[in-house]
């Protein structure tokens, strides 16, 4: 092959080709993949929500007709929903000071932000656990500064989850963000504040509106990831805060129920497209990751 | 029994899995420190004699089980399961039967022995206390109960098998002889009364470190964890009041590659001596009649075994024939 290239007349192939070579054929290998691995196996789970255990729509009328599991389905809303917008409250600002400041202060910022990403999700999720308990180090140092006579439930419940939830969700929504508070023009904030804008206005008017696209995008994808969380909400939660997908967990692993377990996986599975349909049609595939 | 998170103990796994050759032996369990003294007790022991190669899988998972069965491509050769688990999968057709004649049943604790399984080791939820984080400590489970008396959290296991309503009832002034069939109305009406003050522990490990910590000062315990608990200095206090025993058990999947090979693992694994060499790491009881002459007087004192006056056996039967239905009602009942 090498030879033939080489030594053949001028280019094997033109500029055209290579170019349609590079759209969509370089992912077939990795589409191949997913397909095996990936969509086929849950085609599989999904058919016997259907067939399981006797053919019929029965799993989806016990699942959408139990007030159990529709107050599991609002409880992975809400805390997803708390999640986004506390990411969002605590990312905007430390994305916003992450563009102003001095590179090297950044650099340190950034360096703190991804060794937390990189960390292991469990060790970090049962960090959490010893510092929000009752008899934690939270509660030890309010309890010895006087602040309050009983231990504060922290832990086991809504407060732990969107704790520890929103930690490790925060990276998700501060890197896009910052990527387009970056790209905003300095001098527009000069200009506003030239035409009169007190600082409040220059961030309401001025600055929130620029940076929308990141914002709505990075929270979308925090609502989206939150839904679909396992671990930190079995560790960090109590039973009563549980979500679709320990109830999915446990259909499949306790229960050997996989005709609900399907069904209960197509309900998040629909709800997530929805929501990346949502995505693409305001924001595009290009606005992820804030580019 | 130890539900330990599947991620930490996937990662243990990883760390020593190898393709299995199909001389290999694959034996599952829960993971944790009890599955590294199987491995010393019985795997180990297993190699030497036999010359096959035991490979550790984990943690056992009944999704996973029953999968491998109806592909018919099952990689696990033993697996320890629940006991209540084991006598309701046998009777779905997910496990080969155990072959006597490799297996000596005569020496063993017929509580655990069906067609299909044979028990691991067994334990007891037994009433465990902090000492030092409380005035006084619970001793019976309507003590436990009672959030007037014993103000505080308490932990109990989290997920739907035998042990909690049982001690719901028991708490409720249900005699033991009359457990069965579970009056699973009383039970939860009983759980009511206490939910708001429930810790759950969802693995050996970390009921340890509420109790240890005074997250919950008291609570449902495995009795093993009580002896570790023990060991490591901590103040406890074990009531055995009425303690309900339960055991795991050893299974074969249908259709395992290496059937005869599990037979003779299993048969080792159940003997006396490496059962006693089993309760010795981990406090947990043997169900071969013979290993308590075989182990420490001292050490024969702490297992359940030596605590049978008020002792409260769960019925696996019962259990398997409604695994199902309690358990969608036990978690249904959790979530609200």
């Amino acid at each position: 092959m090498v030879s033939q290239t080489e030594t053949g007349s001028g280019r094997p192939y033109s500029p055209a080709q290579v170019r349609r070579l590079t759209d969509f054929d370089l992912t077939l290998p990795a589409l191949g993949l997913l397909i095996l691995f990936f969509v086929l196996p849950v085609a599989m789970l999904l058919t016997r929500s259907v067939t399981e255990p006797v053919p019929g729509l029965g799993n989806y009328a016990e699942l959408l007709g139990s007030s159990t599991y529709l107050r599991i389905f609002a409880n992975t809303f809400i805390v997803s929903g708390l999640v986004t917008l506390v990411s969002l409250l605590i990312g905007f600002p430390v994305a916003w000071a992450l563009a102003i400041m001095p590179n090297r202060a950044a650099s340190i910022v950034f360096a703190i932000l991804l060794l937390s990403m990189w960390t292991n999700l469990l060790a970090r999720t049962y960090a959490w656990m010893v510092l929000l308990q009752r008899t934690g180090v939270i509660n030890k140092m309010l309890l010895g500064m006087g602040l309050i006579d009983t231990p504060l439930p922290l832990v086991n419940n809504l407060t732990g989850v969107t704790i520890g939830m929103t930690y490790i969700m925060l990276p998700f929504i501060i890197l896009p963000l910052y990527g387009v508070i970056r790209k905003i023009d300095p001098a527009i904030l000069q200009a506003a504040a030239l035409c009169g804008a007190n600082r409040w206005q220059s961030l309401v008017r001025v600055l929130l509106p620029l940076a929308m696209p990141g914002m709505a995008a990075g929270a979308l994808m925090v609502f989206v990831m939150s839904l679909g969380y396992f671990v930190t909400p079995a560790l960090l939660g109590g039973t009563s805060n549980m979500m679709l997908a320990e109830l999915i967990a446990q259909f499949v692993q306790s229960l050997v129920n996989w005709g609900m377990g399907g069904a209960a996986a197509l309900v998040l599975l629909v709800v997530t497209l929805a929501l990346y349909a949502v995505q693409l049609r305001f924001f595009g595939t290009n606005r992820m990751g804030g580019r | 029994m130890k539900r330990i998170l599947v991620l930490a103990a996937t990662a243990a796994t990883i760390a020593t899995a190898m393709p299995a050759t199909a001389a290999d032996l694959v034996f599952t369990s829960w993971g944790g420190t009890t599955q590294d003294a199987q491995k010393i007790a019985w795997a180990e022991k297993f190699t030497e004699k036999t010359g096959i190669n035991v490979l550790q899988d984990g943690p056992t998972d009944y999704g996973k089980l029953k999968a491998m069965v109806e592909a018919n491509a099952v990689t696990w050769d033993v697996v320890d399961v629940e006991g209540d688990y084991a006598a309701q999968a046998g009777k779905k057709g997910l496990l080969e039967k155990l072959d006597f004649s490799v297996i000596d049943k005569s020496k063993l604790d017929p509580r655990f022995v069906t067609d299909y399984s044979v028990g691991s080791f067994y334990y007891s939820f037994v009433i465990g206390c902090n000492k030092d984080a409380v005035d006084a400590c619970p001793k019976t489970w309507a003590d436990l109960f009672d959030t007037q008396k014993f103000p505080g959290m308490r932990a109990f296991y989290k997920w739907s098998a035998p042990g909690v309503i049982e001690a719901a009832l028991l708490a409720d002034g249900v005699s033991a002889d009359q457990l069965y069939p579970l009056d699973l109305d009383r039970a939860f009406k009983k759980l009511d009364t206490i939910k708001s003050d429930i810790i759950w522990w969802s693995g050996g490990a970390q009921s340890q470190q509420l109790l240890a910590s005074a997250e919950a000062p008291f609570g449902s315990v495995w009795n093993g964890r009580m002896t570790a608990l023990a060991q490591s200095g901590i103040n406890v206090e074990t009531s055995w009041e009425q303690n309900i025993t339960a055991a795991d058990a050893l299974v074969v999947p249908k259709g395992a590659k290496n059937k005869e090979a599990a037979m003779q693992f299993i048969a080792l694994a159940t003997s006396a001596e490496a059962q006693a060499d089993l309760a010795k790491i981990t406090g947990y009881a043997p169900i071969n009649l013979d290993s308590p002459k075989m182990m420490d007087p001292e050490l024969a004192k702490t297992l359940p075994d030596a605590q049978t006056a008020s002792q409260v056996n769960a019925d696996m039967n019962y259990w398997a024939e409604n695994r199902d239905a309690i358990g969608e009602r036990w978690y249904a009942w959790q979530a609200k």
